[in-house]
């Protein structure tokens, strides 16, 4: 904290440069919002980088740890939580090592989707729809770095809007927030340091943990997924949500496959889960950090909404879901 | 918040900011909610950044803003306090208890803000904490609405930036999941079974 004050000095040095870079900054509000979620885009997928990520979620503050790179198309990535038990996540392509050092255990498992961390905004503008307004807000500075600040504003209170720093030299997110309905930020996470592009050493994405006498596990393939014509149908979804998949997929402790259905308006996605409703004995409402569900017995199914979206949202979706 | 209001936050965390801009900055943090949660941002940042876990003390100094702010106004207790130092100690002594109090308030008053100084996920083993009237987190038994919570997060991975948040919710829920296999290892241990579940892990050694 004392470092801050001894660098008054260069408060005008700042500030000078700051009016030589004010071309830099007029360029960057100047470049189309699409244009920037496309850089992003590419940068995700790209990009190496290390640092410390900050998150804000239900007045918590969690720092993690986070090394990433790519290397002819594999993920590595290291993540350690700084607080609490100092899990580690090692992941090498599809294989995932959660270590949790307190119990002297690792658990394998494969991870079936091939997102990271930090994953993509769509890059398409067609995947917006109307639902939302994007727009290249002002330049700040995050994790030490020049960031340009764009606004996602969604038109109704069905979806969540979003406030995304992106690195003008590079187009990687440095800062997200998740802002409700009420203006208020509901979730954020930040770098507060970030070093990016440059090559990941080896030591940075191995466990710093020696797991020599530690227990090991292997989580079994959690689901088998198959694409079906499903009965199940809803003609009153929130506007600009669609259907995006449909599946059968097998869930632990379940004998027949259970329904999911994806609903998506480009940005915010809600899971649909309909399966037997005789076994099913779940809370009709629950909240995890920003995540909603709702539950509802239909027809002798459970009928089980999810999504990172409003309440409202999950509710009126799972309650209007009809069997052919 | 500007840089100006960050070195007076730096400042006044190290006992530093003269006692009439400690007060007018304690006041600004009392009446702007928003100024006060960028100042817990970035007092957690440092924190980071040194290394720290934890602030000494703090659950004791969150307890005492807390009680402050229930019982009296701010600067009522910052009068008080200063009126019962000798007058040569008044500007330190007033200065550090501002600090103390402005700092348990950066930090404090988001947890008072929400549900429990308690971390819901890990909470209690059961469809555990009511939330925002009516709400509950998944607990370590709602194995039925975990799975929904991680193959929607998996699903929804490949579309938009739910993906960024998500996955961070998968990371807290596998982290339950953990705690779950953890459990399951000590019947093996004293030479019984496994228990049969198919959500259950396979142990076998490296």
């Amino acid at each position: 904290m004392m470092s801050l004050r001894r660098h008054t000095t260069v408060t005008a040095h700042v500030a000078i440069a700051g009016l030589i870079m004010g071309n830099t900054v007029l360029m960057a509000q100047e470049t189309a919002p699409q244009d920037w979620l496309n850089r992003m885009a590419s940068a995700v997928q790209s990009t190496n980088y290390q640092g410390t990520v900050i998150r804000l979620q239900d007045g918590r503050v969690e720092a993690l740890k986070v090394a990433h790179s790519v290397s002819d198309g594999v993920v590595r990535e290291k993540v350690i939580i700084q607080e609490g038990n100092g899990l580690e996540i090692i992941r090498h392509g599809n294989e995932v090592q959660c270590i949790l050092p307190d119990k002297q255990s690792v658990l394998v498992e494969e991870w079936d989707d091939q997102s990271t961390l930090f994953s993509t905004l769509p890059s398409s503008d067609v995947r917006f729809g109307s639902e939302y307004d994007v727009s290249v807000v002002r330049e700040e500075r995050v994790a030490g770095r020049k960031a340009v600040l764009l606004a996602i504003r969604p038109h109704d209170g069905y979806r969540y809007g979003h406030r995304i720093w992106l690195d003008t030299e590079t187009g990687f997110p440095l800062q997200t927030k998740l802002i409700g309905d009420d203006g208020e930020a509901i979730e954020q996470i930040k770098f507060a340091d970030i070093t990016l592009d440059e090559e990941i050493h080896a030591s940075a994405l191995a466990s710093s943990i020696n797991t020599d006498n530690f227990r090991w596990f292997t989580q079994p393939r959690r689901s088998i997924v198959a694409a079906v014509d499903s009965r199940w149908s809803n003609d009153n979804l929130p506007s600009g949500f669609r259907l995006v998949s449909n599946t059968e997929e097998e869930l632990p402790g379940r004998d027949v496959p259970v329904t999911h259905i994806l609903f998506s308006d480009g940005l915010a996605n809600v899971s649909v889960f309909i399966e037997p409703a005789d076994r099913i004995d779940i809370a009709r409402r629950s909240r995890v950090g920003s995540s909603h569900s709702y539950s509802i017995e239909t027809g002798g199914f459970q009928v089980t909404a999810v999504g990172e979206v409003p309440a409202a949202t999950v509710e009126q979706i799972a309650t209007s879901m009809q069997y052919k | 918040m500007n840089d100006a209001i960050k070195m007076q936050i730096s400042a006044f965390v190290d006992g530093e900011l003269p006692q009439n801009e400690a007060e007018l900055l304690l006041r600004r943090l009392c009446q702007d909610r928003n100024l006060r949660q960028q100042a817990a941002e970035y007092l957690a940042m440092g924190r980071v950044m040194r290394g720290e876990r934890t602030i000494a003390g703090m659950s004791m100094l969150r307890e005492r803003i807390s009680a402050v702010l229930d019982d009296k106004s701010l600067q009522v207790e910052f009068e008080a306090v200063e009126s019962d130092r000798p007058r040569y100690l008044r500007p330190i002594a007033g200065v550090a208890i501002a600090a103390t109090v402005a700092v348990a308030a950066l930090l404090g008053l988001q947890q008072l803000s929400t549900v429990p100084d308690v971390d819901p996920l890990s909470a209690g083993d059961s469809v555990a904490a009511t939330i925002d009237g009516g709400y509950t987190v998944p607990g370590q038994n709602d194995d039925q609405l975990r799975d929904y919570f991680l193959r929607h997060s998996a699903a929804s991975a490949y579309f938009g930036v739910n993906s960024i948040n998500a996955r961070l919710v998968t990371l807290q829920l596998r982290e339950d999941v953990l705690v779950d296999t953890e459990s399951a290892t000590q019947p093996l241990d004293e030479g019984g079974d496994m228990p049969d579940s198919t959500d259950a892990a396979d142990a076998q050694t490296p």
